[in-house]
């Protein structure tokens, strides 16, 4: 049995926009285990960053309950919220404006550690060095500038100063979109390796499939605020079971040439989450939907052993 | 590249072209001898990493290069048999749009926000085809109708248009004036992947029915198997590798070619750990001597840091610039 490090429970966040409410997230509920990765998957706007987000009370959620240590992470303030902080940390997509133009890449490496008075000075600097070629960047560019590196060191050092206070769970929102193919490469094995040697967890947010399959354990699919999907790796890939996860995984261009899986286009764009539609959300653009779907939502069950899904036409 | 027998149907033809840039008291090597045909109606994907010098060839062959910090250093581009480079404004004004189109990556900047998309296309087809303002705008509904989007949308703005359906109006405004050669810089990047099928999917369709050329610029190797026919591989201002979808697919013969696809994560594969190319892009304004990716090329041998290695045929289609293809290709036959 596996254990659970985070429990999510029903969490949702609206946020206000005029005079109507954006349902970023309505109802989300998993657990992640232990020195997995899980994959959270979805095109713009359906809510998985805002979700990756609420799992480390970056953003507080609207309702619904985020479980750490059997504590509602919602309730913990001053130095409680603070030492969770040093549990839980998150990787940014872009490299280029999650760091600070004004600070050396030392200065923000050891930020955390100083915020969380976790080292003095010496200290701090030892173990700034430490991280930096940890993560493979050369320690004698401590003193250099964000401009001055390129985009995938970067991202090393966005992960370096994620790494410092020692976390366990780490929020990958799209560490790689912003990168190269081949620089890329690098930065993915370079989190493989860190999560072996420190038995780390990520949330792996990604909106390219290929990248999050080849990381991922378990994957959970998103549309439009809710889960659709949640299954290991292998068996999504294998059998899908929710049209919009076939939908998705079959509009993947896969780079070689001859045999292609059939390729199931959708009809239209993502409807607005300011006003989702009525039952199923995907009712609009399923080709298989029924008068059931248009009217009563579906609730994400299991279909087979760690597979769920959220669709009436499954059986 | 090796200049190959000029066929009949050649619409575009680089020769030997190089493009510098002034930037900041260097100058940077953006271009640096490509050699490319495309021929009437063929796709050919143009595939490489940020800086390597994709969108600079695309705005050369439209003249479109910022001067004065931009010149076009050697080299020839014919259109149709014209010379572009020295072609007048004028001249280039007809062709752009009429003979030449382009579709860039971001929908959300390629369009004006203060006209309405039918007013947008409208000027595109007054302007090429002579028109009278009302006949373009019916014209425009037609084209929008092409690309799937009701006719009674063209009175909307940009702002009322989703990233895709704003991506299918550049589509629109680039088929227009029913262009001999369309340049697409990216056209998939800034879409999800469902609303990126449905584009390629439209764009392809298009390409067979008018049979209009495409050099498609991408970093996406998944894309190009899906839209081309010939695919280009650069690196560093260079077209490394040149052939068919089947060349490039089945037997890549460049290191670069060979790392790029060692470093995409496979659906269909079960890798545990990815191969990436060691190192970094060179600096434009100071590439190495001899082959610019040899520092980067786990095959690369001395004469490599010496030697700009020039393009050579392998098979009739096929086109290689490395100096050890053939070790390489008889050590890959052998394993």
């Amino acid at each position: 049995m596996q254990e659970t490090i985070l429990s999510v429970r029903d969490i949702r966040k609206y946020f206000p926009s005029g005079s109507q409410v954006v349902k970023a997230v309505d109802g989300v509920s998993f657990d992640v285990y232990r020195g997995e990765t899980l994959g959270l998957v979805g095109e713009s706007g359906c809510g998985k960053s805002t979700t990756g987000r609420m799992t480390i009370r970056l953003l507080d959620v609207t309702s619904g309950s985020v479980l750490y240590g059997g504590q509602d992470i919602a309730t913990l303030k001053g130095a409680d919220l603070r030492a969770l902080r040093c549990h839980m940390q998150i990787i940014f997509q872009d490299p280029f404006s999650s760091l600070d133009p004004r600070k050396t890449i030392g200065d923000t490496i050891g930020r955390p550690l100083k915020v969380h008075r976790l080292a003095g000075r010496h200290e701090r600097f030892e173990r700034v060095l430490e991280l930096m070629e940890r993560v493979g960047l050369d320690p004698n560019w401590v003193n250099k500038y964000p401009h001055e590196l390129d985009g995938g060191r970067r991202q090393r050092v966005g992960i370096a100063r994620a790494l410092a206070v020692n976390p366990e769970y780490i929020v990958c929102d799209e560490p790689v979109s912003a990168l190269d193919v081949s620089i890329q490469a690098q930065v993915l094995n370079l989190l493989q390796d860190l999560q072996q040697e420190m038995g780390l967890t990520y949330l792996f947010i990604s909106h390219d499939l290929s990248v999050v399959k080849h990381l991922s354990n378990r994957i959970a699919v998103m549309y439009l605020g809710k889960i659709v999907e949640l299954a290991r790796s292998e068996d999504l890939f294998a059998s899908p079971a929710h049209p919009y996860t076939q939908a998705l995984l079959s509009a993947i261009p896969i780079p070689s040439i001859g045999k292609k899986p059939q390729r199931i286009l959708l009809q239209g764009d993502v409807p607005s989450p300011k006003n989702p539609p009525s039952g199923c959300r995907f009712h609009t653009r399923c080709p298989y939907a029924t008068e059931r779907c248009r009217s009563e939502e579906p609730c994400l069950r299991e279909v087979q052993e760690g597979h769920h899904v959220a669709c009436h036409l499954v059986k | 590249m090796e200049k190959t027998d000029i066929q009949e149907n050649n619409l575009l033809q680089i020769e030997d072209l190089h493009i510098h840039y002034m930037s900041e008291g260097r100058e940077i090597h953006a271009v640096n001898g490509v050699t490319l045909h495309v021929n009437e109606g063929e796709t050919i994907g143009l595939v490489g990493e940020t800086g390597a010098g994709k969108t600079t060839l695309a705005l050369s062959i439209m003249k479109l290069i910022q001067k004065p910090a931009g010149r076009y250093a050697g080299g020839r581009i014919l259109f149709g048999g014209e010379d572009l480079l020295s072609a007048s404004e004028n001249r280039m004004h007809h062709i752009r749009g009429n003979q030449i189109a382009m579709i860039f990556q971001d929908p959300m900047t390629s369009l004006n926000p203060v006209y309405t998309v039918g007013d947008q296309i409208a000027e595109v087809i007054a302007l090429h085809g002579h028109m009278h303002a009302k006949q373009a705008l019916e014209r425009a509904g037609d084209t929008l109708e092409m690309v799937g989007i009701p006719r009674e949308r063209a009175n909307e703005y940009p702002h009322q248009f989703s990233g895709g359906m704003k991506q299918r109006v550049c589509i629109a405004m680039a088929l227009a004036a029913n262009p001999q050669l369309i340049i697409a810089d990216e056209p998939t990047t800034a879409l999800d992947v469902t609303i990126q099928a449905q584009v390629l999917d439209l764009m392809g369709k298009l390409k067979r029915e008018l049979n209009t050329a495409m050099i498609l610029i991408t970093h996406d190797l998944g894309i190009v198997s899906e839209v081309c026919d010939k695919v280009a591989i650069m690196y560093a201002g260079r077209i490394l590798e040149f052939g068919t979808l089947e060349d490039i697919y089945l037997h890549p013969t460049h290191p670069y070619t060979l790392g790029l696809f060692n470093s995409i994560p496979k659906l269909d594969q079960k890798i545990s750990r990815l191969t990436p190319i060691k190192g970094l892009m060179p600096d434009p304004a100071n590439l190495p001597e001899g082959c610019a990716f040899a520092p980067r090329c786990d095959y690369a041998c001395p004469a490599c840091t010496k030697t700009c290695p020039p393009g050579e045929a392998i098979s009739p289609t096929h086109t290689v610039a490395c100096l050890r293809h053939r070790e390489l290709a008889s050590e890959a036959g052998r394993n």
